[in-house]
């Protein structure tokens, strides 16, 4: 087909507003016709010109964005089985689309790689657990603590304070004023007592 | 795939240490430098006890020195409300001693129902002899021949000083054995 459109091609650009003349309304139809034949068949006439291969070429790309052309199934599998391969880090993407024969042992290793990583933890696992039961277990040796003085220790006070003594020959009133005495006395001594052993502990003899 | 394998080693390895870490747990709770046990060091809170229990002590005795002697057994009371560690021995021993001077002062005031309930809950608590046990029992012979007295030609007076015979008997064979410890000691 040959369409002669080198006049308005080329030509200057007429106002927006003005009426198309006869020639444009034709070669619009005929340009019409061209791109309906195009798509509806698949291919592209035997020859054209180059300014109309390249019209054709954008009214082609225009229509596919629209989402009126469907890919063939062959042509779908082909672009997703290449984006798979180049998601797993596999070769150019390209060379798989024209013959598709790289597409098969590709989807053999994805079938394959779980199993492939399950058997390996397991192994793992299982060469876990036998380490645990097969070793010796370890003995902990405990460091001795060093004996402790018994200056530091909370203890009974019998031997600070010895047999308590409660003679008194006085009225009842005096004796409890005199037992008021010697026990304040009593806890004063065991107070000072441990309060020596606590600063000594605490304080490495310092008084 | 190999680095997915070389993933599942890292997991696995990892794993497998993790478990063998997990039998030693000793060796990291205990230390080298792990004191002796706290409950047998004389440590703050036994110190604050012991010093309030002074404090308390020197305040009754200020209050006799004065003859205010209600104010005194109120002193003495606070003794028997301290907070010591709970294995200390010297808590039993300072509570004994505060729980007879207490029936000593209620004895002094007449109050001989009350001194000798304060007396027997201090015996009843007992978990080891002590010069203060001992004390308290003669605590409580004191108050069974204070109550003696004061029934006069009651037969029950004669009751309450056999039982003044017992507990003094009690006190001076607590204080015989304890003795002959400390000596064999």
């Amino acid at each position: 087909m040959k369409i002669d459109d080198d006049d308005f091609l080329t030509g200057a650009v007429p106002d927006p507003d003005t009426e198309p003349t006869a020639t444009e309304r034709a070669h619009a139809k005929a340009f019409s016709d061209l791109i309906d034949k195009t798509l509806a068949s698949g291919k592209l006439p035997p020859a054209m010109s180059a300014d109309d291969r390249a019209l054709l070429e954008v009214a082609t790309v225009i229509r596919a964005t629209h989402g009126a052309l469907d890919l063939a199934p062959s042509k779908q599998r082909s672009v997703v089985e290449d984006a798979l391969r180049q998601a797993i880090g596999g070769g150019n993407a390209a060379t798989s689309l024209p013959g598709g024969a790289p597409v098969i042992p590709l989807r053999r290793r994805l079938r394959t790689l779980p199993w492939a990583i399950a058997g390996t933890s397991s192994l793992v696992a299982a060469a876990a657990i036998v380490m645990l039961v097969v070793r010796k277990p370890q003995l902990v040796t405990t460091p001795q603590t060093p004996e402790m003085p018994l200056s530091w220790k909370s203890r009974p006070t019998d031997t600070l304070i010895g047999r308590i003594s409660t003679e008194c020959t006085g009225l009842v009133l005096d004796c409890a004023r005199e037992a008021t005495v010697k026990t304040s006395a009593r806890i004063d001594t065991i107070f000072s007592d441990r309060l020596a052993g606590y600063r000594d502990r605490r304080f490495g003899g310092k008084r | 795939m190999k680095k997915q394998h070389l993933l599942v080693w890292m997991i696995g390895l990892a794993f497998a240490s993790g478990c063998s870490s997990s039998t030693e747990p000793d060796k990291l709770t205990r230390s080298v430098t792990k004191t002796p046990d706290a409950d047998d060091v004389i440590d703050e809170q036994l110190m604050i006890a012991l010093g309030q229990a002074k404090n308390f002590h020197y305040k009754a005795k200020v209050y006799m020195s004065d003859g205010k002697v209600a104010e005194a057994i109120a002193a003495v009371r606070q003794i028997l409300s301290l907070r010591f560690p709970a294995t200390a021995p010297e808590a039993d021993d300072v509570r004994n001693d505060a729980r007879a001077l207490l029936g000593r002062l209620l004895v002094s005031q007449a109050q001989l129902d009350e001194a000798m309930r304060v007396v027997d809950e201090g015996l009843a608590a007992v978990t080891r002899e002590s010069f203060f046990v001992a004390n308290l029992y003669t605590v409580k012979g004191e108050i069974h021949f204070a109550r003696a007295t004061a029934l006069t030609t009651d037969p029950r007076a004669t009751e309450e000083k056999r039982a003044a015979i017992d507990a003094l008997e009690k006190s001076i064979k607590i204080n015989e054995a304890l003795q002959k410890q400390l000596e064999r000691q």
